[in-house]
């Protein structure tokens, strides 16, 4: 008996004239007690399934099927004042940004004493507190009367699933409850969840857009794509033994910690998004599918049944012949001629009102060498620190302490000198594309910007711009959109491109390829292989993945608390790790 | 948590000092001579040169407004020129009654504005919302000085229902004991002077608040739109809490922050309007007797008056500071 | 191509009133008929030519001087754009410079001109333009002085909070990065990112200052007794209320017509540049 099943369940969206069937045609079922995988890149749909239970559908969105079932009843046709009386209840939800997801004018107590109230606690303090000591948060009672904003991200997370789960409903659903978080938070999150979920022997469906996370932490797995189900089945098998060309590709397109050194399987272009999704005939994955062949540019997906695992795919005896290239190689550094040389680096922030001084040292004596065309990863959780470091060298931020020296000279001092040396040999690439480009700029003109600076004619500008797109991999055209009319990925390359335009000789690249879905990572980071090639930079990548830093970078430092606890050859210090936070770091990665 | 208001209200000090500065040096640029328009037209130079002596008009600047300076921390506000009374007996007429006009005002454009601000909520997405958002734009354009003449004209001419002179009628004694007209009839305990003070209150009041309410409405309105596309009232939702809860115990909380500060600014706005009201009205508050003042270049008055309605709106903002301080706890970090 | 805030329904409302304002100003002497100070002592306080008692010459009537009250009317309009016309771009101008300084330099100039603004913004406007026009003496040139004075603080507050959030953004720092000079940051990164706010803003101004004008004229202390303004005629007008009531009605109608169309035109232009022009949205 299946506690929640869909059947045929669409979600179709009206855009302008057009109706866009953003789910179709989704299948699912989830038995009471089990925690089911929904995993997807951004655009997939997998939100929609959560959104759709709950009915909120974002305006013009309708849903539809053959029904939508949960303990017996359709959510479908149920009444709304009936469906209401069910969240929060006998659904839950535990959301993905924890620390705007409760009213920050409102005490934690006063939230929760409401929740309870509602679903008919009497001594809801008790409960409360009995909530929250089951979260394994301390002071409970405490808790009860602080506000948000006074808790960390990890810790409203835990209240937020404590929230949840308190209810003893049959059915949690956790849309991406550990993205935001750092990942040995993560670590810990999950395994609250699991705990909570083992102990009411809850139905779980589990959100998320990695996939090894889910074979963590699922019993099964179903991978969206493009608004529906292409696999479905028990998550070892689905992780190990793919069936589906997407889900291949996808475990293939992330880099791994773990196991021997491969390259990244780079997908071309990306997801459709809703608009796209109308023209595309038969199976949606085909304009990208390596063993695409004409039947399925006609037919629709099938859904082929092999024991408890669906695939919908015609081929799946085919998968293995998708195979990652091998690993990038790192070209030959010149050993010797050092570019950045960092001795006693100290940042200090000097915060609080001039009645209550704090300093918060963001960064404490930092050691260590670059390389001219070296790769080094700085990786770290939030806090560490390494943010900063990036700042320091780009002369965004004044070192309190200790000195920098580029290409020989030293650029600690903020004067003219340092100034004009930073500009030759360092650019910097950010890390939110959003913020990154100038949405008043067409993408032309922005990865000129240097010479614009320089004073280059605007003729030459453009035959450059042109040049610096090819480069990048993209159509020329796109030289006079603005950033607004492109992907995330594609402006992540005008970011990387803007900083290339006068070739430095070091790239400092701060949490590039976060936050972008797994295909288009893997796109960025092969282009940043293939630029290597060709411009011998150095690149020093910060990075909370280190599975990305592991991928891309020789070297590695590891950062905790504003000091370098770990730095070393990457394989060596990922191989043998010496420090316990290097350890742990290493441990909280999902292997799968 | 009392830190940031402390600071705030240590910050008024100086500010009050620089108005003043401002003040007086704004007023020593007079093309006019206060000497010469305090004396008849037949006064001779001597005797207009011994005025100004009297007035200390021949001292440097600086001197001037030291002493100034000093005479009003205590207490002294110097004397007016043209009624040659004490200054500080003129406030001590006016100021309560500018207040009392003022809160009243104050009152309507609360209740209105909050009141609207929500009808516009609920209207959102919906017919009839452009034909209230054009509404308020073109009550925008209407300043308090219209409105005034506008309920004049209505309830005054055409319908002869409400008094537009004055604060009582005429033959009524106005009991004084706190200069606040309603609370003092209540005192003396003579409820026809009470509801005849109402009643000539009721115009002022209303055009003044009416003024101030739009923009009052326009910010309560989208403060709470941005709020409902937060995340936490998502969650709420999800969680199965009703619309009306979520309204007024989850929204209504966040988005009455960026409301109050707006009202302790546009209450500065209210304040000044005031005068242009009660010259409308003939209400004898602290705007007839600047505006007296201003056309008789009477000095002291303007001086003392300019600083008080300073004071008043500076006293406001920090109330309605510390107001907000108390409901948002993530200032009090 | 017409551009989106051209089809918005305020704007082109907006935009037809105020162009009959300024037709209506402009064609004055045309329109009147008579100079707006003739005075005709045997004629005063004539109602509307369509009342009782009123006169056909005299379409709205005269006022206590038997001054035509439509030709003083069209002449007031004058005065109403003039001032509209320089006060509003003055303190728009004042009010920029010091939100873009001190919002781009930070520090200590930021703080400056923060307490500068509190000051200012202590003062209800309506009292410290009395106050000014008490310093500098009546007459329109002296008004505008007062508007640019008083009212730089509006744009300053506003455009200053914006400022602060886009000279954070990390494509103004990259413009530095790339060997932008401040200058050129400021004029070609900075500046365009407020100027959706800060068109709406000075329409929204102009408004505001024939309301001010209009209000220091009525108290006597705007334009010089021998110049024609609305908020005089309101002040004469006020008193005659029974007998010639166009004399209080027709100034408070032209301001009101006046100011809803730069309101009309400039909430218009807020809510169409905005989103366009607005950061990331596609």
């Amino acid at each position: 008996m299946t506690l929640l099943r869909a059947e045929g369940l669409n979600v179709t969206a009206r855009i302008g004239p057009l109706t866009v069937p953003a789910l179709r045609d989704l299948n699912l079922s989830l038995a009471p007690g089990k925690v089911l995988g929904l995993v997807g890149e951004s655009g997939a749909g997998k939100s929609m399934v959560g959104r759709a239970i709950a009915q909120m559908l974002p305006p013009g969105f309708t849903v539809s099927g053959r029904g939508l079932h949960f303990a017996g009843q359709d959510l479908l046709t149920m009444p709304a004042g009936d469906r209401r009386a069910l969240l929060g209840r006998q659904i839950a939800f535990i959301p993905q940004e924890p620390l705007s997801a409760l009213n920050p004018v409102r005490t934690i107590g006063s939230q929760f004493g409401e929740h309870l109230r509602r679903v008919g606690v009497a001594d809801w303090r008790a409960a409360a507190i009995a909530a929250l000591a089951s979260v394994h948060l301390p002071d409970p009672a405490g808790l009860l009367e602080r506000y948000p904003h006074q808790l960390s991200g990890g810790m409203c997370q835990r209240v937020l699933i404590a929230m949840a789960f308190a209810s003893k409903p049959a059915l949690v659903i956790a849309d991406e409850p550990t993205t935001a978080l750092d990942v040995t938070i993560q670590a810990r999150i999950i395994g609250v969840m699991r705990e909570l979920q083992q102990l009411h022997d809850t139905a779980v469906l589990f959100i998320t857009h990695d996939l090894r996370l889910a074979a963590e932490v699922c019993d099964e797995i179903a991978v969206l794509y493009a608004g529906g189900v292409v696999e479905h089945g028990p998550a070892e098998v689905v992780l190990n033994e793919p069936l589906h060309p997407y889900t291949k590709c996808l475990l293939l397109s992330a880099p791994e910690i773990h196991g021997p050194r491969r390259g990244l399987y780079t997908l071309p272009e990306q997801m459709p998004g809703l608009r796209a999704l109308a023209e595309i005939p038969g199976c949606r994955f085909a304009p990208r599918c390596p063993l695409a062949r004409e039947s399925c540019r006609n037919a629709p997906a099938l859904l082929l049944l092999k024991e408890a695992h669906r695939v919908a795919c015609p081929y799946p005896g085919e998968v293995a012949s998708i195979n990652a290239g091998p690993p990038a190689a790192a070209p030959e550094v010149t050993a010797g001629e050092i570019l950045v040389d960092v001795r006693g680096l100290g940042k200090t922030f000097r915060t609080g009102t001039p009645f209550k001084r704090r300093a918060v040292a963001a960064v404490r004596d930092v050691n260590f060498t670059l390389h001219a065309g070296e790769f080094l990863g700085v990786v770290g959780e939030s806090g560490s620190g390494k943010s900063t470091l990036a700042r320091l060298l780009m002369g965004l931020e004044r070192p309190t302490a200790g000195e920098i020296r580029l290409a020989g000279s030293d650029v600690s001092r903020w004067d003219g000198a340092a100034r004009r040396t930073r500009l030759q040999t360092a650019q910097m690439v950010f890390q939110d594309p959003q913020s990154a480009l100038n949405p008043r700029r067409r993408v032309a003109s922005i990865v000129t910007q240097a010479l614009e600076a320089a004073g280059v004619p605007a003729a030459m500008r453009e035959a450059k711009a042109a040049e610096i797109l090819a480069d990048l991999g993209m159509p020329p055209e796109l030289g006079s959109r603005f950033p607004n009319q492109l992907s995330g990925g594609q402006r992540q390359r005008v970011n990387i491109g803007r900083a290339l335009c006068l070739v430095p000789k070091l790239l400092v690249a701060d949490e590039i390829v976060s936050g972008l879905d797994v295909s288009v990572q893997a796109q960025l980071l092969a282009l940043l292989a293939r630029l290597r090639e060709e411009h011998r930079f150095a690149l020093l990548l910060i990075s909370h993945d280190l599975a990305v830093v592991r991928y891309l970078c020789e070297r590695v430092m590891v950062m905790q608390r504003g000091v370098v606890v770990e730095q070393g050859r990457t394989d060596e210090v990922f191989a043998n790790p010496q420090h316990p936070y290097t350890k742990e770091l290493l441990e909280a990665v999902p292997k799968g | 948590m009392l830190l940031p208001f402390a600071r705030r209200l240590a910050a008024v000090g100086p500010i009050l000092l620089v108005v003043s500065l401002l003040l007086f040096a704004a007023l020593r640029l007079l093309p006019v001579d206060p000497a010469a328009m305090s004396m008849p037209p037949t006064a001779t130079k001597v005797e207009i040169e011994a005025a100004r002596q009297a007035m200390g008009l021949d001292r440097p600047v600086v001197e001037q407004y030291a002493i100034w300076l000093g005479q009003t921390l205590h207490g002294d506000f110097g004397t007016s020129i043209h009624m040659r009374r004490p200054v500080g007996g003129l406030l001590l007429e006016t100021l309560p009654a500018t207040i009392e006009l003022s809160v009243a005002a104050m009152i309507v454009a609360g209740m209105l504005g909050i009141g609207g601000g929500l009808a516009l909520f609920a209207l959102r997405n919906r017919r009839g919302e452009a034909v209230a958002e054009l509404t308020t734009t073109l009550m925008m354009s209407i300043p308090e000085f219209l409105w005034a003449l506008l309920f004049i004209f209505l309830f005054g001419v055409l319908l002869s229902a409400l008094p537009f002179t004055g604060r009582l009628d005429p033959g009524m004694t106005r009991p004084v004991v706190t200069g606040f007209l309603l609370l003092d009839a209540l005192l003396v305990g003579r409820p026809d002077i009470y509801a005849s003070a109402l009643r000539h209150l009721l115009l002022p009041a209303a055009a003044l608040g009416i003024a101030f309410a739009p923009p009052v409405m326009r910010v309560l309105r989208t403060s709470l739109v941005d709020v409902y596309q937060e995340d936490y009232i998502r969650q709420a939702r999800l969680r199965g809490v009703g619309e009306l809860r979520i309204l007024l115990l989850h929204a209504l909380k966040n988005a009455i922050l960026p409301t109050l500060t707006l009202m302790g600014v546009q209450f500065g706005f209210l304040f000044g309007g005031s005068l242009l009201v009660e010259v409308i009205y003939a209400y004898p508050g602290m705007g007839n007797l600047m505006v007296d003042a201003v056309r008789n270049a009477d000095l002291p008055i303007i001086q003392a008056v300019g600083l008080t309605y300073c004071v008043v709106v500076l006293a406001i903002t920090s109330a309605v500071d510390a107001l907000v301080l108390l409901l948002n706890p993530r200032l009090r970090a | 191509m017409i551009p989106r805030w051209a089809r918005d329904g305020r704007v082109l409302v907006g935009l037809v009133l105020l162009a009959g304002v300024l037709a209506v100003a402009l064609l004055a002497p045309l329109l009147a008929g008579m100079a707006p100070d003739e005075q005709d002592l045997l004629a005063t306080l004539l109602p509307a030519s369509w009342q009782e008692g009123g006169d056909a010459a005299h379409w709205l009537g005269t006022d206590s001087l038997g001054r035509d009250v439509f030709a003083r009317l069209l002449y007031g309009a004058r005065v109403a754009l003039t001032v509209a016309a320089i006060a509003a771009p003055g303190a728009m101008i004042a009010g920029t410079l010091a939100a873009l300084l001190a919002g781009y330099l930070g520090g200590w100039f930021d703080w400056l001109v923060g307490r500068a603004v509190d000051v200012w913004m202590s003062f209800p406007p309506v009292i410290l333009s009395l106050i000014l026009m008490v310093g500098l003496g009546t007459g329109t040139r002296n008004v505008i002085f007062a508007i640019m004075l008083v009212d730089w603080t509006r744009f300053c507050r506003v455009l200053r909070a914006e400022v602060l959030v886009v000279a954070r953004r990390d494509y103004v720092t990259a413009a530095g990065l790339v060997g932008f000079g401040h200058l050129r940051i400021l004029v070609r990164e900075v500046f365009p990112a407020i100027v959706p706010l800060l068109i709406t803003l000075l329409t929204l101004e102009m408004g505001i200052a024939v309301v001010v004008e209009a209000i220091l004229s009525f108290v006597g202390l705007g334009v010089k007794p021998d110049e024609v303004a609305w908020g005089q005629m309101i002040a004469d007008g006020r008193s005659t209320i029974y007998q010639a009531p166009f004399n209080l009605l027709a100034p408070v109608v032209a301001i009101f017509v006046t100011v809803a169309g730069f309101n009309l035109l400039g909430d218009g232009l807020r809510r169409s540049l905005d989103v366009r022009l607005l950061e990331g949205r596609g």
